[in-house]
């Protein structure tokens, strides 16, 4: 939200890295070729119409005014009007062309990297952190949109400008293009020097601004401790540290860019003083014309500010191949949960045989050598401690993840062998807490089944009895949820979650127990909902609640990543471990 | 409460910038001296290549002397053009940094009250990009002051020297400055809705990536892919349309001045065939015409930004105008010190009313006593007001009616340091800096020993899990660092009200962020701190409630009843309801307790 975060180390890219993110990104724009092209052949022909003015200038110079013919001098004066009308239509032109074409990159690279997003496997979303991701999509991809707009154009026609102008002052005169050689490798020189610089200057500026800035929102957010504890002063003198660094660090990128622009600045008059010599002396010995050392002389002029334009450029360059080269790095994740192409079985039974699962990168094993086998229609309530296994368990037989060794199938097939389709129609996970996106009710359900008609939300809906509680508010299932679902209590929220699996209508149900509380009142509902939507569904169910719990046909204790216990609730009862001492503790702490 | 500014006269708007650039003054008058300098160097330019080229190349007279002086020129308007803008900038900066310490010293201060109702957000915004509208402004005081100085003095300087050509060259430029401004005021609506479809786009993302797992779980990728399909069209199109905004004026801009160029050709030229006009003469004129582009250019962009600070600064004001509603008395009284036969930190609550904004009465009549040392658990349903309890005692609000007596000294008469010195309150969310978890601990007294930091720890039971963090002690903590268990730094906290050794210390539901498995661990280290020490805790968990002496039952903003737990259990009914309707609130959480223990 701040547009400006901490730098990381992609942010510092070497300079071939940089290159092949260009070139990378080239190859991507493909499509926007012709646009990019006719931007281009726009910029061209508005720096060509520029440079006609010293030309136009000189005619104008030698063959109207010095020989007193004023017609010339009103074929020069027309001349330069139908320049200056051509390199304004070009240059409107030019705005639009770019634009589209940058407009149009930014747009496909945003869905692409979206999309490839989407593809990754869960294990990718723990891996990487949700702000890092979002940033990704937005501060990332809108760092470029400068160079879209005008950066990329201003670069073209610089350089453009450059060549040209180089060009022209040959043929305009060879000794004087002399005077251009002579100051351009100070600026040159200069450039480079600036460029290293100003790169780490802006950097710095930007890791002090990213550090500002969470002091701030720490004071902020923390207020009442601060107050609490009488901190002010201490916290105030915090802030200023930060802050103080933050102006020193403005200050040094600011000793950086001011003197080369004022060298830039000098140098352009240097140039102007030299050619006044130099032509002066040419024009004396009769080698060039007055009016040549006067287009010279404007050309000259004309040349110094894209130098500085360009300089100012490169942090913008530098910014957007680093965003370039981490938005590839999205790209080049291969997911890891792949499609595979048989379509699975109506029904049948879950067979979960000695698997076993760890976290990439990591050592110790969550699930080791689990066998359990779900017959159809049968409800298993997986219970254990916070971190055994149990919740990744569940995933599993989702197919959120892969297991690292041994084999889920559904009705005979693997599922890693089944279409993601087919899968996502036979077992559906319903998540702890209901996630609302934004939209409305009727579209909350959907995201289970995108095609469903609003009867299908309300049949749904009232699949596990909860229509008629939406249909209370004013705008019925079309009422829309806010942000998060702000709109819903807790309870309606899980209504809506269990409304999609309801939509589905799936073989197997995944459920995830929700830890939190709700009040009594739609407490009542949900567990009615829950009940209807497992009804005689194979149901695995990682339970927090024994009401649940004995309500299963066989109940699985996971302790440590292995199957500790397996069996109907009196069985476990009975075997006087995990669970029986779990059912004890439940039943002591019932009030009375 | 009442409106914050009732009482706060509200300052012009440009009253703030001014109090702030007066101690800049002598800065910002050398800027604009420097302005002044680089004025004359650049206006000197085009005069001496003017003669240079009539002198030294038509006249072949000492042209090396005239080449010369342009390059002094030149160097003098490099030089002053480095120090015009570092002084502009610096300056800026400078206005800029000032303002955000004073934004953010006065934001600490401001009462709760005023916390509760404005944004981080908004709040974060004041202290960024408001500021930088403002710092963009200042910059442009000194470069807008000499540029106009300079726009002045070449149009006398050209109209001294050829009144119809100046007429001719100058004429487009005024429109220069009236397209610069019609830009700046039609761009800035697109480029918010630029900003407006961006942020729409990030909500997508942000949406998607935290509700991955139900995506993941109903196959459901192509409804997102087609939300932001939407949203990558709408950037697309609205970011086209500003395209379309600068494609309608920056060429215009740019190729204004080139009519004046084409002017001084044809006018000029006629005039130099008639002998009225020398060709140099024409030269420097044309060379006039560029120079003055820039400036006329940016004058227009003074005026809206200009405007754009104005709305900043109205922004900040509205935030530095709010007088904090709690603050220091004039004379304040110091809180009894300890004397040989009696305890400190008697509390009493004597008939106080109290509402929130919102105009609800939270406590009524609200009568409570506690002697020092004594410890009491307020219980009470959800909206009792049982938490207001505490925000009243260390004054984060004040209460409507009735007092509150610290050893006998009301709290409005003690300085607000010494009060949130005495009252040491373990909050319900606990709020770990970007620091190391010995600063976090340290936090009331920063100058505080290893020794006793460690101390602290080990009461509050945190010890063991630190030392088992990477870097124990010094293991950053916070956004950026590394991030605790609900229960870890609830004990963090409570080393953190240890250390600051409080005579009264409160527990707002310390302990409801933690796993009811790990709760047993903080219990304990609650009943250290609690030992011997006034304390109001505040709890659901009847394990903590039993922490106390006593139980007050909250209702309806007043203590209906008081006794021990079991006394309270025995005899009153709403007691029981109360405790029932909690710990049914908690069953959920008590099914892997169990397990958890095995």
């Amino acid at each position: 939200m701040w547009g400006m975060s901490a730098i990381e180390e992609e942010d510092r890219l070497d300079a071939d890295a940089a290159k092949q993110a260009m070139r990378r990104a080239a190859r991507m724009a493909a499509p926007f070729k012709r646009t990019v092209l006719s931007a281009i052949g726009f910029t061209a022909m508005t720096t060509l119409g520029l440079l006609m003015g010293p030309v136009i200038v000189r005619y104008g110079i030698d063959d109207g005014i010095k020989p007193a013919d004023s017609a010339t001098l009103r074929t020069a004066v027309i001349a330069y009007i139908v320049v200056v009308s051509i390199a304004y239509v070009s240059s409107r032109q030019q705005y639009i062309f770019i634009n589209r074409a940058g407009e149009g990159f930014l747009r496909l690279l945003r869905i692409r990297v979206f999309g490839h997003i989407q593809k990754q496997s869960l294990a990718f979303f723990d891996r990487n952190k949700s702000g890092v991701l979002v940033a990704r999509m937005t501060a990332d991809i809108e760092s470029m949109a400068e160079l879209v707009q005008w950066g990329l154009l201003q670069f073209v026609s610089a350089a453009l400008l450059l060549t040209f102008s180089f060009i022209l002052l040959l043929v305009l005169s060879w000794q004087l293009t002399i005077v251009a050689l002579l100051v351009m490798p100070v600026i040159v020189v200069a450039s480079r020097k600036f460029q290293r610089d100003s790169n780490a200057a802006y950097l710095d500026v930007r890791d002090n601004v990213g550090s500002n800035l969470s002091t701030l929102q720490e004071g902020i957010t923390g207020v009442r401790v601060i107050q609490a504890y009488a901190r002010e002063p201490e916290q105030t003198r915090r802030f200023e540290e930060s802050n103080r660094g933050l102006f020193r660090s403005h200050l040094y990128s600011l000793r950086v860019s001011t003197w080369f622009f004022g060298l830039v600045e000098a140098s352009g008059v240097i140039a102007s003083a030299l050619a006044i010599g130099i032509g002066g002396w040419l024009v004396n010995r009769g080698d060039v014309t007055v009016g040549t050392a006067i287009a010279v002389l404007l050309l000259l002029a004309q040349l110094f500010e894209p130098v500085q334009q360009l300089s100012q450029l490169y942090n913008t360059v530098q910014s957007s191949t680093a965003a370039l080269d981490k938005l590839f790095g999205i790209l080049d994740t291969t997911p890891d949960v792949l499609d595979g192409e048989l379509a699975l079985p109506a029904s049948g039974a879950v067979v979960v045989s000695a698997v076993g699962f760890r976290y990439p990168e990591t050592k110790s094993l969550v699930l080791d050598d689990v066998s359990i086998t779900v017959a159809n229609g049968e409800r298993l309530a997986v219970v254990g401690a916070t971190g055994s296994g149990k919740s990744t368990l569940a995933k599993l037989m989702a197919r959120l993840y892969d297991p690292t060794a041994g084999t889920i199938t559904f009705g005979g097939v693997d599922l890693r062998d089944a279409t993601i389709d087919s899968l996502r129609q036979r077992v559906v996970v319903v998540p702890q807490e209901g996630f609302l996106f934004g939209g409305t009710i009727a579209d909350n359900v959907r995201v289970a089944r995108a095609d469903a008609s609003d009867n299908d939300v309300r049949a749904a809906l009232d699949a596990i009895g909860a229509l008629d509680r939406f249909e209370q508010f004013e705008e019925g299932i079309h009422t829309e949820v806010r942000e998060r679902g702000s709109r819903l209590s807790a309870g309606e929220r899980q209504l809506v979650s269990l409304a999609r699996a309801a939509l589905v209508d799936p073989a197997v149900l995944v459920l995830d127990e929700a830890t939190s509380n709700l009040d009594p009142g739609t407490e009542v509902i949900v567990e009615h909902a829950l009940e209807s939507l497992m009804g005689s569904r194979t149901t695995i169910v990682v339970a927090h609640r024994l009401s649940t719990i004995r309500r299963a046909d066989r109940i699985a204790v996971i302790d440590a990543g292995k199957l500790a216990e397996l069996g109907t609730h009196d069985e476990l009862l009975a075997l006087g471990g995990h669970y029986a001492r779990l059912a004890h503790a439940w039943a002591a702490s019932q009030p009375n | 409460m009442t409106d914050t500014r009732a009482d706060t006269a509200k300052r012009s708007r440009w009253a703030l910038l001014h109090a702030t650039l007066a101690t800049q003054r002598r800065n910002l008058t050398i800027a604009t001296l420097i302005g002044l300098l680089w004025m004359c160097g650049k206006v000197a330019v085009p005069w001496l290549v003017g003669i240079g080229i009539d002198q030294g190349i038509e006249a072949d007279d000492r042209v090396w002397l005239w080449a010369g002086l342009v390059a002094a020129a030149g160097i003098a308007s490099g030089v002053f053009t480095a120090f015009r803008r570092y002084y502009a900038f610096r300056e800026a900066r400078w206005t800029e940094t000032q303002l955000r310490e004073r934004l953010f010293g006065h934001i600490l201060r401001l009462h709760i009250g005023y916390h509760d109702r404005s944004q981080t957000g908004q709040l974060m915004s004041r202290s960024s990009s408001d500021l930088q509208q403002i710092q963009a402004f200042v910059v442009m005081i000194p470069i807008t002051l000499s540029n106009l100085a300079m726009v002045i003095s070449v149009t006398v300087i050209l109209a001294l020297t050829n009144p119809l050509l100046t007429l001719v060259a100058l004429a487009p430029l005024p429109l220069v400055n009236f397209a610069g401004r019609r830009f700046s005021s039609s761009i800035h609506p697109a480029v918010q809705a630029v900003q407006q479809e961006q942020a729409e786009l990030a909500t997508v993302v942000e949406e998607t990536v935290s509700g991955v797992r139900v995506i993941k779980g109903f196959g459901a990728e192509a409804v997102q892919s087609a939300k932001l399909e939407v949203e990558a069209d709408d950037i697309r199109r609205v970011s086209i349309d500003a395209a379309k905004i600068r494609a309608k004026y920056l060429p215009a801009i740019e190729l204004l001045p080139q009519i004046g160029l084409i002017g001084v050709l044809g006018v000029g030229g006629l005039q130099v065939i008639d002998g009225t006009l020398t060709l140099g003469e024409l030269v420097s004129f044309n060379i006039y015409v560029s120079l003055l582009v820039a400036p006329l250019r940016m004058l227009g962009m003074t005026i809206a930004w200009g405007q754009r600070a104005a709305a900043a600064i109205e922004r900040i004001n509205d935030v530095l105008d709010t007088v904090p509603l709690i603050s220091d008395p004039g004379n304040p009284t110091v809180l009894p010190t300890r004397q040989s036969n009696s305890a400190l930190g008697a509390v009493r609550f004597d008939g106080v009313d109290f509402g929130y904004d919102d105009g609800l009465r939270v406590l009524n009549n609200f009568n409570l006593e506690l002697a020092a040392g004594q410890s009491i658990a307020l219980v009470g349903g959800t909206g009792s007001g049982k938490s207001t309890v505490a925000r009243l005692l260390i004054r984060f609000y004040d209460a409507d009616a009735g007092s509150i007596t610290i050893d006998g000294v009301p709290i409005g008469d003690l300085a607000l340091h010494e009060l949130r010195r005495a009252v040491g309150v373990v909050f319900e969310d606990t709020l770990l800096f970007g620091d190391s978890v010995a600063a976090n601990i340290a936090f009331a007294d920063p100058d505080a020993s290893h020794d006793a930091i460690e101390r602290a720890a080990r009461l509050a039971g945190a010890h063991d899990f630190i030392m088992g963090l990477p870097d124990a002690y010094d293991t950053q903590l916070g956004e950026r660092g590394y991030s605790l268990s609900g229960g870890q730094r609830q004990r963090i906290a409570i080393a953190r009200a240890i250390l600051a050794d409080p005579r009264i210390l409160v527990l707002d539901d310390a302990t409801s962020a933690v796993d009811p498995s790990k709760e047993h661990e903080i219990r304990s280290a609650m009943s250290t701190v609690m030992d011997g020490r006034t304390t109001i805790v505040i709890a659901h968990r009847p394990g903590t409630i039993a922490l106390a002496d006593t139980v007050a039952l909250v209702d309806e903003g007043r203590v209906i009843a008081t006794g021990t737990h079991d006394h309270l259990l025995a005899t009153d009914a709403r007691y029981r309801e109360v405790l029932a309707a909690m710990s049914d609130a908690d069953r959920a959480a008590a099914g892997p307790t169990g397990l958890g223990r095995s």
